[in-house]
């Protein structure tokens, strides 16, 4: 098998049942978090959304001590919506909330890694938890992102226009009557789902590029609001596909094992840089172009 | 005592101080997200280092200079800011550093120890390392931390001033990514940013005065470092978690009293003006 792939391989090999799950899971949490992405871009949310990845963490330990594999999920849910709300007033306290945010987002996080460190298989259990194991998702996990996936996004799709008005006008939205905290709250909880859905198969922190990246990408490429989400998506659903198929060609042809979540997220922040410099390269280019018809415009004038 | 455990506890110490330093810093500057991120991003710099066979203090450090300057290059994009910037070197060093890990199975370090830190086989080395790290902080906060307070208040008055502000950037972000490189043997990357932020967080909720806020913070960095090594032998628990984990308790307990405080204070103050 070569490197490159006909569109008949690619269908094939994404028809392997556990290459199918994978790519499930992929395009429901890439589409997922790239309409809760918007928002996060929007209010400069990205290190309350790390704050709450890391939150989550102790949940996923604390469930998997008390009921194994079906109680990661539970605790980590639960924790969520804790942190959450936690988060959202902490960052409401405006003085010094930056550090709030990373007081609270490293305490959780040594809760978790001191529970976890009473137990007898500590390192590998600690990898797991942190780096998700993408192709051994099962159906019944697939079902459980599928859920909280969707349940995040139509928080967010729900109360869409509100929160684009909360976003550009502050003022204004005080002003008109509306309250913030319940939708801080709405946006808060549904970034949490997304990372709970996400914990298990992508992993807790790498979530977090989902969130991010995608729509970093959108924001260089339109300067529409409303072409934010779908170009965010569909380059997320685009660079998840494609790193499932190198990682799983990087294991087929070279034998190699490279974490597959990792390679997504690898591949999702290299295609970032490349149009970061494509934009900065195409502005210096315009630039100049009009600096030189100015000047002549001058010459002939 | 065991000379391992000693060694942990001149650590933990030198830490802490350094950290109460530097953590100030930190606060005032607002520059907690950039350095969970510089924290995150040093983990594949500590992978490298393990294949490699160098000191993890090198792959750390050299990773997080390339790193700064990745993030200043794109938080000076329009449109895309330094909360964009932090986001994509935290997840993009991240995933780095674990496909690094999972393609050589035979790593000689485990990558709990880079993550979580292992503060009982820190070595004279790393001991080393933190103290001139400190000294070097506690010099420029000699020479320059008038101006290095000046800019982190009020940037604008400071360039207006006829200062370089870049240049005190430049400063404040060298002793960020340096405290976070000599951290990392002992709390590992992502947690050394409790120990970094929570004292001087803690210290800024207790004091007003900045002057005060950097000893407050040294000692109770100290404290949390001494204090967590003794709870992790008390019941085997990890310790660098459980250091970082006294910093928050420390945290919380100053969030809690701070209103007491503030109106003590309030109390005081006008029973001064009354006399």
């Amino acid at each position: 098998m070569s490197l490159l792939l006909t569109p008949s391989q690619i269908v094939e090999i994404l028809g392997l049942p556990f290459m199918t799950r994978s790519l499930v899971t992929v395009v429901v949490l890439a589409v997922a978090a790239a309409l809760i992405g918007v928002f996060v871009n929007l209010r400069n949310l990205e290190f309350i959304s790390d704050g709450l990845a890391h939150s989550v963490f102790p949940g996923l330990v604390i469930g998997y001590v008390v009921a194994g594999a079906y109680g990661v999920f539970l605790g980590a849910l639960l924790s969520a919506l804790v942190a959450s709300v936690l988060l959202t007033v902490v960052s409401r306290r405006g003085i010094g909330s930056d550090a709030g945010i990373a007081v609270v987002l490293a305490s959780m996080f040594s809760l978790g890694v001191v529970i976890v460190s009473r137990q007898h298989s500590y390192a590998s259990e600690l990898e797991d938890l942190l780096f998700g194991r993408l192709l051994t998702v099962t159906d019944s996990q697939v079902r459980q992102i599928v859920v909280v996936g969707a349940v995040a996004a139509l928080l967010v799709v729900a109360t869409w226009r509100t929160q684009l008005f909360r976003a550009f006008d502050a003022q204004g939205f005080r002003a008109a009557g509306y309250r913030e905290l319940p939708y801080d709250i709405v946006l808060n909880v549904a970034v949490a789902l997304v990372v709970v859905a996400g914990s298990q198969a992508i992993g807790n922190l790498l979530v977090l590029a989902l969130l991010i990246v995608p729509v970093a990408i959108a924001r260089l490429v339109t300067t529409h609001v409303a072409w934010l989400a779908p170009v965010a998506a569909v380059v997320s659903v685009v660079c998840g596909v494609a790193g499932l198929l190198i990682g799983y060609q990087a294991s087929v042809v070279a034998g190699a094992s490279p974490s597959p979540s990792a390679v997504v997220v690898l591949v999702l922040v290299v295609a970032y840089l490349v149009v970061l410099v494509a934009y900065v390269l195409g502005r210096r280019a315009r630039l100049w172009g009009q600096r030189r018809r100015a000047r002549q415009g001058s010459t002939v004038a | 005592m065991s000379s391992f455990y000693w060694l942990a506890l001149v650590e933990s110490v030198v830490l802490g101080l350094l950290c109460g330093v530097v953590g100030t810093i930190v606060v005032l500057r607002r520059r907690a997200f950039f350095t969970v991120a510089l924290t995150h991003a040093t983990f594949p710099g500590g992978v490298v280092a393990a294949i490699g066979g160098f000191s993890v203090l090198l792959g750390a450090g050299v990773f997080s200079v390339v790193l700064v300057a990745v993030m200043t290059a794109i938080s000076r994009v329009r449109r895309q800011g330094s909360q964009v910037a932090s986001g994509v070197v935290l997840t993009g060093g991240f995933a780095l550093g674990m496909l690094l890990q999972s393609l050589t199975p035979s790593l000689p370090v485990q990558v709990d120890t880079l993550l979580v830190g292992s503060i009982l086989t820190v070595t004279r080395g790393d001991i080393l390392a933190a103290a001139i790290v400190l000294l070097v902080a506690v010099l420029v906060l000699l020479v320059a931390g008038k101006e290095l307070l000046f800019s982190s208040f009020d940037p604008w008055g400071f360039r207006a001033a006829g200062y370089r502000e870049h240049a005190m950037d430049a400063v404040a972000l060298t002793l960020i990514a340096a405290t976070v490189v000599v951290a990392m043997p002992a709390v590992g990357s992502i947690l050394a940013i409790a120990l970094i932020v929570g004292p001087a967080a803690t210290a800024g909720l207790l004091v007003r005065r900045v002057s005060r806020i950097i000893p407050v913070a040294c000692v109770l960095g100290a404290l949390s470092g001494v204090l967590g090594l003794l709870a992790s032998r008390a019941w085997n628990i990890a310790g660098g978690a459980a250091i970082c984990l006294v910093a928050a308790v420390f945290f919380v307990l100053a969030t809690l009293s701070a209103p007491h405080v503030r109106r003590r204070r309030l109390r005081r103050l006008r029973s001064q003006a009354q006399l």
